[in-house]
């Protein structure tokens, strides 16, 4: 580690990485565009200057991302010469971006506006007309460019080149002239897309998905862990005021997914925001199905474990360790035998971050003792059992018909059961919806955070196994 | 010393005979003495080294770094063996400047020589020369050079029986300003877009293929045979005290012989434009002129008198870039002028750096505007601002320093000028011009 | 691979010159637009990505940068015209008019006929005799009016 001086305060700086990394380490922000720390700097939209001085040399304003660090070195990143020089070079960007604020989708996120806000200048001096360019550019089913707001800061390109390793953007033609382009009007491929709307400072490249939703400073914002594969990527969860995910987005783990996310993971909303929720209970009796509170659904299927002799129980592979470790005390209270849901693999394994393996948390489960099942083997691991419960959302969905021969079904699930042989359905809380752990294919440990409420009457689902394990303790003893 | 034949010349000296281009020719002129006299005394690399700091040649491709410290920033072999390259830098795209070329078609094998004692020196084992795309005579010349030295032996492996081996290789550009840029032009040979690198890393330790590399002018590697044949100390006895020897100086505008002339350091100005060039054109006077292409200070007519050197230009408040001298008389509108360099420099931004993509950009629009007439009151102020905030040294290399230079200077001296042009809603020099939009 | 046979062998020649493939490329992008009708086509584009193992957009990106690359068809003569300062000071401006007035190309555009281009261009380095223009390659140097028609007359 080398020593350097940010701000009067001395720090300790990786000679390998740029002194930016040194400032962003310990709370000094730099403004910056071209530079990320993902990507190699390349040190070309010029706003990260800061004042540099070495040795006996004079002190310079120098970019802080293709500067490293030096012994002794000391960097002042609010003197007046290092504002100056930030302030001249927004307003060379302004000069020509487009004041699309009031219908920009990054409004409220983004650097040029932040930065602008900071220390830009309020009026510019532009007399020019502003280059008139594409502002809706389709790059295929993901992402849409407006030319005219794209400051140049390369990173989507250097995303494609140094990330999934396949080039798929360019830079065209050169100076006032450069536009961000893919070769003819070939859309983009691939499962990352969605990464270069986070990396694109300005609301050059965003989100089809997410264009014109919502206001980001409506969002409220969570940290959380991806649920569609056993990568487990680091998320930020986004949820408007009416409660519907409007977005995902990847959060800083360098052990995981380091600053990515693919997009598969990333536009998972169709479960989060899904409409026909079970809220309370379905108890299926002589007249048919009737809905219930929580409370009495828990009675009721309480009420049916004890009765039921052979029980068997199958946990959703979205079950957090935390369920699972309910699941085992229920278990063992009833004697039931106990694995959990092993779905088949997807053909979306790649060497970045999908594994293939739709099942977050298989070596959470696995390490607490669930025995994995895949759908063929349901029938027989059952065998015999007069009732399977079946914990976890979207295991209705997955188990689907292979249980059908068995003489009753108890389904915790976030939408009632097409099962026709299931006795009781309680709702639980979607991933979005409720707190607990995962462990992914490594062994890193992420959190599922609450980041909307779950539909009113759906208890958190280690809560209602609880309530479980209580009933039938309690008729236990009373027996 | 400063009328022409009054002082000694070896620049241009064969490119007047008849197939001077010819490996005949050179031969019975002395070529190919020099790589001999390296090779056969030996001479060491740190000999040849030695030499080329005594001589104090300065480069000729419009930076002026002394040649000598340049060779000696490559890693010793020892301790970095990875392979290393000469890069000769033919671009020359400086406005005014045309005086490589001469070389080139007239005199290649000059260049060859150069090349390979260069690369002797610096232990290299390639050269690559980046002519661009334009100068077709120059590229077929100094490739049929090459392939008559290589037949010769001179190129290739163990040249002249020695264990020195070299190839040199043609490579072509296409018409990007910027490729004269040393890191440009690295970043073209790669075949990539020409855009500069930032500084550090140098070309002496990350270059073409990220491996050590010197990047000199053909005007400065063309010297080097002569440094050789008669010492590093001949070369520092002529001249001035910074800038030693003779440049090819290229002179063109208002002048009755606009040309390339071998000139002495030491000579003025207006001894080269009387002496040489035939004087100002159709009896006008001199209003301004840029001395070494458009990339630095303008002077005026008053400033004729200032000695063409590095040192006196500097001291004049320009710079002796190409030494391509480019005469403005009075009868021409400065708004026009300095409309066609903006918009050079607009046209050749490569576009990385924000203040040099839009500043370019943002300038071009408003000398044209000026010089249309189309002037707004508060537009020669935002110039000369702009231009404070692209130099100096605030981008990854020096283009927007070009384009800033000129723009300061000709406010400093023609702000008057330029104010008319706003206030009357028209340049009142008239200019013959055809409209068009740009569509590169 | 639809780049003739004669050129993937001239291009395999080539970047043997370079450590890395990749040096080829401009080199290969000006034979491409000698020989394939004066400009660059997406196809082509294609095929030298192929040629080089880069992906197309590469280039595109590279092809894109350089002036002296066409990726739009051209006519069957480029006349290429400096208007940069030594050219202009010694009348570039009347030899742009007189260029388009004779081929009937505007400046950047194709006469009707197809035959001329006529490309604005910055310094060709050929001021000391200026004005120029490069017609298919070669330079014609201290240009009157007279001299255009001349030149441009007698292009078949």
């Amino acid at each position: 580690m080398t020593k350097i001086i940010v701000n009067g305060v001395e720090v300790d700086a990786d000679p390998k990485k740029p002194i930016i990394a040194a400032c962003h380490g310990n709370g000094v922000e730099v403004p910056h565009y071209c530079y990320h720390p993902g990507l190699e700097p390349v040190g070309s939209c010029r706003i990260c200057q800061v004042e540099v001085q070495q040795g006996t040399m004079p002190a310079r304003v120098m970019v802080a991302c293709r500067t490293y660090p030096a012994e002794g070195m000391v960097i002042q990143t609010e003197s007046q010469k290092a504002h100056d020089t930030r302030r001249e070079c927004l307003e060379f960007l302004l000069k020509n971006h487009p004041l699309d604020c009031p219908i920009c989708d990054k409004a409220g996120e983004c650097d040029l506006q932040d930065y602008t806000y900071a220390e830009g200048q309020a009026q510019g001096r532009s007399n020019e007309p502003r280059r008139e360019l594409e502002k809706r550019k389709s790059l295929g089913d993901v992402i849409v460019l407006d030319e005219e707001r794209c400051i140049l800061c390369s990173r989507c390109v250097r995303f494609f080149e140094e990330v999934p390793k396949q080039a798929q953007l360019t830079v065209s033609n050169l100076g006032s002239r450069s536009v961000i382009s893919t070769f003819g009007d070939k859309p983009l491929k691939g499962n990352y897309q969605g990464n270069i709307a986070d990396l694109c400072p300005v609301g050059a490249l965003t989100l089809k998905n997410f264009r014109f939703q919502a206001r980001v400073w409506n969002l409220l914002k969570m940290a959380s862990t991806c649920a569609e594969c056993s990568r487990g990527c680091s998320t930020t969860v986004e949820v408007l005021r009416n409660g519907e995910v409007k977005r995902f987005r990847p959060r800083e783990n360098q052990a995981v997914n380091r600053w990515w996310m693919c997009d598969t993971g990333r536009f998972a909303y169709a479960h989060p925001n899904q409409k026909n929720r079970l809220s309370g209970a379905l108890i299926v009796g002589q007249g048919g199905a009737q809905t219930a509170s929580t409370q009495a659904g828990v009675d009721a299927l309480a009420a049916a474990l004890r009765s039921s002799g052979k029980v068997a129980i199958v946990a959703s592979p979205w079950c957090t360790i935390e369920e699972a470790a309910e699941l085992q005390s229920l278990a063992g209270a009833l004697g039931a035998a106990l694995c959990f849901f092993s779905p088949e693999p997807n053909n979306l394994k790649d060497d970045l971050l999908h594994t293939g393996d739709p099942c977050p948390n298989r070596r959470g489960l696995s390490e607490a003792g669930l025995a994995a099942v895949k759908q063929s083997e349901l029938a027989g691991a059952c065998a015999g059992a007069q009732l399977v419960l079946l914990v976890g959302e979207r295991i209705g969905e997955l188990v689907g018909n292979a249980l059908s021969a068995t003489p009753g079904l108890a389904v915790l699930d976030t939408v009632a059961p097409a099962q026709s042989n299931c006795r009781v359905a309680i709702g639980v809380p979607n991933c979005t919806e409720r707190t607990g752990t995962w462990v992914n294919i490594d062994g890193h440990r992420g959190r599922i955070a609450a980041a909307k409420t779950a539909p009113h009457g759906v208890a958190p689902l280690t809560r209602t196994l609880q309530d479980l394990h209580s009933g039938i303790k309690a008729a236990l003893q009373r027996s | 010393m400063t009328k022409p034949g009054s002082y000694e010349t070896w620049l241009l000296n064969r490119t007047g005979l008849a197939n001077s281009h010819t490996l005949d020719v050179y031969r019975q002129n002395g070529g190919y003495k020099a790589i001999e006299k390296v090779l056969k005394t030996p001479m060491s690399p740190a000999d040849v080294i030695g030499e080329m700091k005594a001589s104090e040649l300065r480069g000729r491709g419009g930076a002026g770094f002394p040649t000598g410290m340049k060779w000696s920033f490559m890693p010793d072999p020892a301790k970095d063996p990875r392979p290393r390259y000469l890069a000769v830098n033919a671009d020359e795209s400086e406005p005014g400047t045309c005086k490589d070329r001469v070389l080139m078609e007239k005199d290649p094998h000059g260049l060859i020589e150069g090349c390979l004692i260069a690369a002797y020196a610096m232990r290299m084992q390639a050269v690559y020369i980046y002519v661009r795309g334009e100068y077709r005579l120059s590229y077929q010349r100094c490739q049929a050079a090459i392939d008559e030295a290589r037949k010769a032996g001179l190129i290739g492996k163990n040249i002249l029986g020695s264990d020195f081996s070299c190839e040199i290789h043609m490579h072509k550009g296409a018409g990007a300003y910027i490729c004269g840029e040393e890191t440009g032009l690295m970043e073209s040979l790669e075949g990539k877009r020409g855009h500069p690198r930032p500084k550090p890393p140098f070309p002496a330790s990350f270059g073409l293929w990220g491996q050590p590399t010197t990047v000199n002018n053909v005007e400065t590697i063309f010297n080097v045979p002569f440094i050789i044949n008669k010492g590093g100390a001949w070369h520092a006895a002529l001249g001035t005290k910074g800038s030693k020897g003779n440049f090819l100086c290229g002179i063109s505008g208002h002048v009755n012989k606009p040309g390339v002339y071998e000139l002495p350091f030491g000579i003025t100005a207006g001894q080269i434009i009387e002496n040489f060039a035939g004087g100002i054109w159709k009896g006008r006077k001199c209003k301004a002129w840029f001395p070494g292409g458009s990339s630095c200070a303008l002077l005026t007519g008053n400033d004729l008198d200032v000695v063409l050197d590095h040192d006196s230009l500097k001291a004049r408040g320009s710079s002796l870039g190409t030494a391509a001298m480019i005469i403005i008389d009075d009868t021409t509108s400065i708004a026009r002028v300095m409309e066609i360099i903006a918009r050079f420099y607009d046209h050749e931004s490569c576009g990385q750096c924000s203040q040099c993509r839009e500043g370019t950009q943002w300038l071009s629009q408003i000398f044209h505007r000026i010089a249309t007439g189309h002037g707004q009151p508060d537009d020669v102020a935002t110039i000369e601002s702009l231009a404070r905030g692209m130099a100096p040294g605030k981008t990854i290399c020096a283009l927007s320093d070009a384009a800033a230079i000129p723009t300061l200077s000709a406010i400093r001296l023609f702000k008057g000028e330029l104010e008319e042009c706003v206030r009357q809603h028209r340049d009142p020099i008239s200019y013959k011009r055809i409209e068009y939009a740009g569509a590169h | 691979m639809a780049l003739p046979e004669k050129l993937v062998r001239e291009f395999e020649e080539l970047a043997k010159k370079y450590p890395d493939r990749k040096s080829a490329l401009i080199p290969a992008l000006h034979r491409c637009q000698e020989e394939l009708g004066g400009w660059i086509s997406p196809e082509t584009m294609e095929d030298l990505a192929a040629f080089i193992g880069i992906e197309p957009v590469e280039v595109y990106g590279v092809a894109s940068f350089y002036p002296m690359f066409h990726l739009k068809p051209v006519g069957r003569h480029m006349v290429s015209v400096c208007h940069n300062i030594s050219c202009e000071l010694r009348g570039a401006s009347e030899i742009m008019e007189h260029v388009c007035r004779v081929t009937g190309a505007k400046p950047y555009g194709t006469s009707p006929d197809g035959k001329f281009t006529v490309w604005p261009v910055e310094c060709q380095g050929a001021c000391a005799n200026a004005p120029m223009i490069d017609l298919d390659g070669v330079y014609h140097e201290d240009l009157t009016p007279e001299k255009v028609e001349k030149i441009l007359g007698g292009v078949k």
